[in-house]
């Protein structure tokens, strides 16, 4: 008994040392994200992410220990734009924590930073594949937009902790000259993509072709969130030759075989996009744009 | 022509497919009509190909259209990957959906609804089957299970609304009606209402969220075909300790056949003290043992008083286990899910004490992107006495001996609002002669909103 009140109020006192810690503390549903609301605290934030970069963010389990991370954070960052529909409501119901409640102080939807791209118009229903009524969620693989995100972010770092708002807003600064800096350099690189064609698996690109200036002239997917069947590949492959399509691109979360085949059939290249950054291991929103420029570009 | 080839081809490559060719051929059909769609703004294929510089661009030897070699090589890498996967949007459950969430949506003050209906074809062996559950397939024929309106929002800063509404071929039932308080300090929350109260893992959940058509007749039997749940007041307190611990207690109404049998039941003797109230206390307990591996374990009790006579009491105490295998540190759809469920029940009755357990153990395993099994096996014992006696019971008199359920099923998700699910049992009573052979096949569809799922 004795030993069980020990370990509560250990317990307790490990709680109560949280609260009294100077960090911020942040959660980001995806690891791009935290990676960048990182480069924006430095050290001022406590930053984690609820889903792994191997991890398709439509659909991450809402498994409760990931309700401990909210209750105790002061600033949820989102992507929105429903990506994280399926799950995330559980666990800001089960956190407890009214700040990182939907329309709450600690709650950040970063699509309202960003030109959304891909925001259907129309009558809108599920015969048209797994939509997002609001427009295509996958706006951090393009560098111009995560720049608006970090700017976004530290505002409201700023508004929730002013004693740091210098250190944030300077944060974002130097992130936002690293990235221009870094965004010249791998422009440069992919100017040998401008124009091109290219087939994407999942509707996740949008964003990313609109910086590149490449276009995405098929989906391996009928229709999003409905797997590949072999009309419609074939379909697509002949789209691919009839175009001329170089690249085939999916992310790392998404089968393969079909993708490799696929390219190879339609003389292309299968290119496999990381999913995000690991966050956990120390990498960071350049680590991830590198990588992707450089799968992009075939040279991984 | 080169369209023409092209459906040929596909065609055949449909009639191959792994999954389900009335799924591919339905896409198929949809997909008919885009390619012209596509064509306006960008050369498609097939208007591409009776044109000029489609053909000129590839050397000679290699086509615009697929060959047949394309398309087979295709067809096995497409089922490579069908196979290799399981589908990452688990179950109709935790999918992407059209809730409305700040940001993007056209502003609306309208709560989120969404409608999920639940038809099956069912063939029992005996008239007199002994389903318990409440949306169980009742008869051998055409059954609606349950056609349900679920509602929710945000109320306001502090509370939000959550509503089950569920339509039967002849009536509605509110089956749950709570409000939740989003914003209490010391990670304190209320739920007030009517709700399913949350003993164990199963009971708080809804048809749609199931890996069987029909509920574990522990269930049926302990609780009632509902599943315990009644108008009250619920406290719950997710703890500071380093890992996930929740404490749960509930005061609920112990009347309703179907909602509370083991309680006051059908005969509600009314409330003349507290002690006439069901009470229910919970902890529930989460590991994530690795990025991989879930296991989620629960204690409960209820008590409340029974209908054999003033001041008599029930007390049914539980124990749950889940233990759930999903790789998301690489590339699968697969999910393989252990789902153990015990509950252990004391009724005082005039002179006696009785005494029974029941529980259920169930795989499932997501084996492909579309496709899922499960199988499940079901327990109940008679209810005996203190000394170990069998007794009769006063609820279900014919309940002498041990009763036995096995039941497997396969599903298929054309997508995560839809699925069809085949399901067989035998149901080994050791009252009854014979055993009782059942077989479902089920349909469930869900439209509009679909909130987010619990783990």
């Amino acid at each position: 008994m004795s030993h069980r009140l020990c370990s509560i109020v250990l317990a307790l006192s490990w709680f109560v040392a949280g609260v009294a810690r100077a960090e911020l503390r942040v959660v980001a549903t995806t690891t791009e994200l935290a990676a960048v609301a990182k480069a924006v605290a430095g050290a001022h934030a406590d930053v984690s992410a609820l889903a792994l970069p191997t991890q398709d963010p439509h659909f991450v389990d809402a498994r409760p220990h990931l309700a401990l991370d909210l209750a105790r954070a002061d600033l949820l960052i989102v992507v929105g734009l429903q990506l994280e529909v399926g799950w995330l409501p559980t666990l800001q119901t089960g956190s407890r924590n009214g700040a990182i409640q939907v329309g709450g102080k600690g709650y950040l939807d970063c699509s309202q930073l960003v030109d959304l791209l891909d925001v259907p118009g129309g009558k809108l229903d599920r015969s048209q594949g797994d939509i997002h009524p609001g427009g295509n969620p996958h706006y951090m693989n393009d560098p111009r937009r995560a720049a608006a995100v970090a700017a976004g972010i530290a505002k409201r770092m700023a508004a929730l902790d002013p004693r740091h708002a210098a250190g944030y807003e300077q944060g974002a600064q130097r992130f936002q000259a690293q990235l221009q800096a870094a965004r010249k350099r791998w422009e440069q690189q992919l100017a040998t993509l401008r124009g091109s064609k290219v087939i994407a698996y999942h509707k996740t690109l949008p964003y990313l072709m609109d910086w590149v200036g490449a276009e995405v002239v098929e989906h391996l997917e009928p229709k999003p969130g409905i797997p590949p069947n072999p009309r419609h590949v074939a379909h697509a492959l002949g789209v691919a030759r009839a175009q001329g399509v170089k690249l085939v691109i999916q992310e790392a979360w998404y089968p393969s075989s079909t993708g490799r085949v696929f390219a190879e059939r339609a003389g292309a290249r299968l290119v496999v996009l990381p999913g995000g950054t690991d966050f956990n291991h120390g990498k960071n929103y350049f680590d991830y744009m590198g990588e992707v420029v450089k799968r992009l570009l075939g040279r991984s | 022509m080169t369209d023409q080839a092209l459906r040929e081809g596909a065609a055949r490559l449909a009639a191959l497919w792994l999954g389900c060719a009335a799924a591919a051929a339905s896409h198929a059909a949809a997909q008919s009509t885009q390619p012209a769609a596509a064509g306006a703004e960008a050369p498609a294929p097939a208007a591409a190909g009776a044109e000029a510089p489609a053909p000129a661009a590839p050397p000679a030897p290699q086509p615009t259209q697929p060959t047949p070699e394309d398309e087979q090589a295709l067809a096995q890498a497409l089922a490579a990957d069908q196979a290799a996967a399981a589908e990452s949007s688990p179950g109709p459950g935790s999918g992407t959906s059209a809730r409305a969430q700040a940001g993007g949506n056209p502003a609306s003050f309208n709560p989120d609804l969404s409608f999920i209906a639940d038809f099956a074809l069912a063939y029992f062996s005996e008239d007199e089957n002994l389903q318990t559950g409440g949306h169980d397939p009742q008869h051998t024929g055409f059954n609606l299970q349950q056609l349900e309106l679920s509602v929710g929002s945000a109320v306001d800063p502090y509370f939000r609304f959550d509503a089950n509404i569920v339509f039967a071929q002849f009536g509605v039932e509110i089956e749950e009606a709570y409000a939740t308080t989003l914003d209490l300090p010391a990670q304190l929350q209320l739920r007030a209402g009517q709700f399913l109260t949350r003993f164990g893992r199963l009971n708080p959940t809804h048809p749609h969220a199931w890996d069987f058509v029909d509920q574990p007749f522990a269930l049926g039997r302990v609780f009632g075909g509902e599943g315990n749940r009644g108008l009250g007041v619920e406290l719950s307190w997710l703890t500071p300790l380093p890992w996930y611990v929740e404490l749960v207690a509930s005061a609920t109404d112990a009347a309703g056949e179907a909602t509370a049998r083991s309680f006051f039941g059908a005969e509600d003797l009314g409330i003349e003290g507290l002690d006439d109230l069901e009470y229910l206390g919970a902890i529930k307990q989460f590991f994530p043992l690795s990025d991989d591996w879930s296991l989620a374990t629960g204690l409960s009790s209820a008590f409340g008083p029974n209908a054999t006579g003033r001041d008599n009491h029930s007390e049914v105490y539980g124990a749950d286990v889940y233990l759930k295998w999903r790789p998301i540190t690489y590339q699968s759809y697969q999910q393989v899910a252990l789902h153990g469920e015990w509950f252990y029940r004391r009724r005082q009755v005039p002179e006696q004490v009785l005494q029974d357990g029941s529980g259920f153990a169930a795989l499932a395993w997501r084996f492909a992107i579309r496709w899922a099994v499960a199988g499940r096996y079901e327990y109940g014992s008679s209810a005996v006495d203190t000394g170990f006696d069998s007794a009769p019971d006063y609820l279900d008199p014919e309940w002498t001996e041990r009763r036995q359920r096995v039941a497997a099923n396969t599903t298929f998700f054309p997508t995560e609002f839809s699925r069809l699910r085949l399901q067989g049992s035998v149901d080994l009573p050791g009252w009854k002669d014979d055993p009782i052979w059942a077989a479902f096949l089920a349909f469930e569809l869900v439209t509009g909103a679909h909130g987010a799922h619990a783990f």
